[in-house]
């Protein structure tokens, strides 16, 4: 496989705090992957030692072919999670020196800034110095920076925070173009939706371990909430007790959009949704206005993830305080137990 | 990668010197000196308006009268002000001897001199009768403010009363002497007992300068009459207790040759000064802008496009432009305006050579402390607690400015000659001194310099590595220590 990059067998540890233990990613060219995990999850520090600014303990990482980030900086954009400009310059000259710095000639630079602060509509405070922009122009100029010099990789760290629902959708836009036109992007984000509605493909860290790694429909159908949505045109409660009557179902509850039946995991889900239908269209019932099956979303795939293993670790954490108060506990170890 | 090197220090140099404040701070200073070197002699043009009026005498003593009309008289107040035009340059050429040679000296402060002294002032003497009513006598003295109002007028500026005691003391054999009408005593061996002092009323107007003249006027004449009075010749006593100016010579290897005492402690230290300025200038503007960087958290934004190496390198190079603009505009300032007053002589060029190659090393070095502290604190108030200390080695330079010029030669002089991050400016110091400073020491010492240079680079582009995007705690030497160790 073709990959962006490759991370394999990577650990990197902040004196007893492993950030990143034992990572193995590959990043196929031209996907529009989505990094997720929790906040100290280890995404930051992933992605710094992707674009070596800092240095992996072990493993070794491959970036656009080479060795290192070191020897194809000019060819990657990143926008640091920690992001800011130079308060006191202006746009138009802060957006040049990035760009010269990138390797792109003085001409061409200020000819692209001037392309990319009309795309983005900022092209009236080219002239302006960047400590008078709101911090959503400020965040479009960042974005600005890490692709004016055309990248063939994109690393977006938190791309979406501090933007309104407007901006949102224009970063959207702008991801999709950057994605059209073969780039292949990492993008880091807490916003679920953002995520599904852009990624090809998953990957999400928790602890420093990865839990995900796979495409979007891949991950629906591993995760598959076994649960089917009834809307009866009837009273709730009637239908509510004729559902939990079928066999294969093992709960009913009632939600306003619906009644959420789960289904036991030997049972088919087709026939407990043929059932349904059927028992709901005989009188007294008033039949069904709508009946599908659940589409698990990644936001609750992610709170699964991070609660279950959550409680799976809650034990083992309170062992492992315990054990670096007394300083002799491997974190690693600890973790590794947890998740086996 | 030299490329992007450049970019850096260029960005570095253009935000630093194009603002105003470094415009302010560097330019304003030399600006004003130029226009206090051109405004003071302009200012020193207005001279004081010329004093004209009469000085009432009411002599007592019946013995002053003439002695102060002579006092007074404008012959005698001309040769007064040229007397003491003679001392002022006597002084001045003293305390620098061989600084500006003597003809141009002369002319340059004939003229300072003519024009801070000012036009005599011409007073015309009014003799009134010894038992004139002094409160009359007051009452003709205008008491308006404004000498505006005086001017065209003849006005009495002053009226002195001499009492017949300020020049016949009060022992009994003289009152005896005096009341009898008796010979004046030929010699007087005794004491001559208690004088009175004589009263000066003068309008609010009169210059203290011209208060001074008539005071001094009154006094000489008294004293000759009191000397008169005891059968003596003013003149010769005047002679007897007066000798010419001693002169100041130090006797050196190379011969006799006039001591300079103020040029000798000067010029070394304004060199170091220069130094230190520039160094200093150019050092704080790193560490703000390291720390600016990382505040407003560009930093990443950079290190994504270059090695924290290469931002360090290019942030460094072009804060050495920065204080190489500052050492030019200072040092070519001083040394024009030396050059200008005929003291190029004491500029050695060798010296300014010298100069260049210890300001590289003691900016280097201070910009790797600088550097190394900016990087690893998140604002200026956690940089204060780091800046302490190298603040205090930065100041001791100054604090040997004296003893190293005293013993330029010393052992101690020399031990701080090779104790970095001093050692450039002690031998800035000792080079610009007239001792000559012996030759090994300075290859020696730059050598030591260069060493001590790689070696802070090396440590500090590891601390820089990892302080950049170090946020949280405040880190001590300690820490960066141990940064230095980790990599």
């Amino acid at each position: 496989m073709n990959s962006a990059v490759s991370i394999s067998n990577v650990r990197k540890a902040f004196g007893d705090k492993v950030a990143v233990d034992d990572l193995n990613l590959e990043i196929p060219s031209g996907s529009l992957c989505g990094f997720i995990g929790p906040n100290g999850a280890g995404k930051t520090t992933t992605i710094r030692m992707v674009m070596s600014i800092i240095f992996p303990d072990r493993g070794d990482i491959r970036v656009l072919g080479k060795a290192s980030a070191m020897e194809s900086k000019d060819r990657i954009g990143y926008l640091p999670e920690e992001r800011g400009v130079y308060r006191k310059m202006k746009v138009s000259a802060f957006l040049k020196y990035i760009a010269r710095l990138k390797g792109v000639d003085a001409a061409a630079a200020g000819r692209k800034a001037a392309e990319w602060l009309e795309r983005v509509d900022l092209a009236d405070n080219a002239k302006r110095r960047c400590e008078e922009l709101s911090k959503g122009m400020q965040q479009k100029v960042q974005f600005i920076a890490s692709v004016i010099h055309e990248p063939e990789l994109l690393i977006l760290d938190e791309v979406f925070s501090g933007l309104d629902p407007v901006n949102r959708k224009l970063m959207r836009e702008l991801i999709d173009e950057q994605h059209r036109a073969g780039r292949t992007i990492i993008f880091s984000t807490h916003a679920m939706y953002e995520a599904e509605q852009l990624c090809d493909r998953i990957f999400m860290i928790h602890h420093g371990k990865k839990v995900i790694d796979a495409p979007l429909s891949e991950i629906r159908h591993r995760f598959d909430a076994r649960t089917i949505i009834v809307e009866p045109i009837g009273p709730f409660d009637e239908a509510m007790r004729l559902a939990a009557q079928l066999s294969g179902v093992v709960d009913v509850q009632s939600h306003r959009d619906g009644l959420h039946v789960t289904i036991a995991d030997n049972a088919d889900p087709g026939s407990v949704m043929a059932d349904a239908v059927s028992v709901l269209n005989d009188p007294p019932s008033e039949g069904v206005r709508r009946i599908e099956r659940k589409r698990i979303s990644l936001e609750e795939v992610f709170i699964d993830l991070v609660e279950a293993r959550g409680e799976v670790l809650a034990d083992h954490d309170r062992a492992q305080i315990a054990s670096i108060g007394a300083g002799s506990a491997d974190a690693t170890t600890v973790t590794a137990r947890a998740s086996s | 990668m030299i490329r992007k090197m450049f970019d850096v220090a260029v960005r570095e140099f253009s935000a630093t010197v194009l603002t105003k404040a470094f415009l302010i701070g560097v330019f304003l200073p030399p600006l004003l000196m130029i226009g206090a070197v051109m405004l003071i002699p302009a200012l020193m043009n207005q001279k004081p308006p010329k004093t004209q009026g009469r000085v009432a005498i009411i002599d007592q003593s019946g013995v002053t009268m003439e002695g102060i009309r002579a006092e007074l008289s404008p012959e005698r107040m001309n040769a007064t002000r040229d007397e003491r035009r003679e001392q002022a340059k006597k002084i001045v050429s003293e305390s620098a001897p061989g600084i500006v040679p003597q003809a141009q000296m002369d002319t340059a402060m004939d003229q300072a001199l003519s024009q801070a002294l000012g036009d005599g002032p011409s007073l015309t003497v009014e003799s009134l009768a010894a038992d004139a009513d002094i409160d009359a006598a007051k009452a003709e003295i205008p008491t308006t403010r404004s000498k505006r109002d005086l001017e065209g007028t003849d006005p009495r500026l002053a009226l002195v009363v001499v009492p017949a005691r300020a020049v016949r003391s009060a022992t009994p054999e003289t009152e005896d002497l005096a009341a009898s009408g008796g010979e004046r005593p030929t010699n007087t061996g005794q004491s001559p007992g208690t004088f009175e002092s004589f009263e000066l009323f003068s309008a609010p107007t009169l210059d203290i300068e011209v208060r001074r003249v008539i005071e001094r006027a009154v006094e000489r004449s008294i004293i000759d009459a009191r000397i008169a009075a005891a059968g003596l010749n003013a003149a010769s006593i005047r002679a007897l207790i007066s000798t010419p100016d001693s002169k100041s010579v130090t006797v050196t290897k190379s011969g006799e040759r006039q001591t300079s005492e103020v040029a000798a402690m000067l010029v070394p230290g304004a060199f170091m000064l220069l130094l230190w300025i520039s160094v200093f200038t150019a050092g704080q503007s790193l560490l703000t802008s390291t720390i600016e960087e990382k505040g407003s958290r560009v930093m990443e934004v950079l290190l994504s496009a270059v090695s924290p190496l290469e931002l360090m390198t290019g942030k460094i190079l072009g804060q050495m432009a920065v204080g190489l603009l500052i050492l030019a505009i200072y040092g070519g300032v001083g040394v024009v305006s030396l050059i200008a007053l005929a003291m190029g002589e004491y500029i050695n060029p060798m010296n300014l050579v010298y100069l260049a190659i210890y300001f590289l090393i003691a900016f280097m070095l201070i910009a790797c402390l600088m550097s190394a502290v900016g990087s690893a604190v998140s604002d200026l108030r956690e940089a204060q607690a780091l800046m302490g200390p190298i603040m205090i080695v930065l100041i001791i330079p100054m604090m040997l400015w004296m003893p190293i010029m005293r013993n330029p030669n010393s052992g101690f002089a020399v031990a701080c000659s090779f104790l970095p991050p001093i050692s450039p400016f002690v031998m800035v110091l000792r080079l610009g001194g007239s001792e000559p400073v012996p030759f090994w020491q300075i290859p020696a010492s730059i050598a030591l310099g260069l060493a001590c240079v790689v070696v802070a680079l090396w440590a500090t582009a590891k601390v820089f590595r990892i302080g950049v995007l170090m946020y949280g705690k405040p880190p001590t030497f300690r820490t960066l220590l141990s940064w230095v160790r980790m990599a």
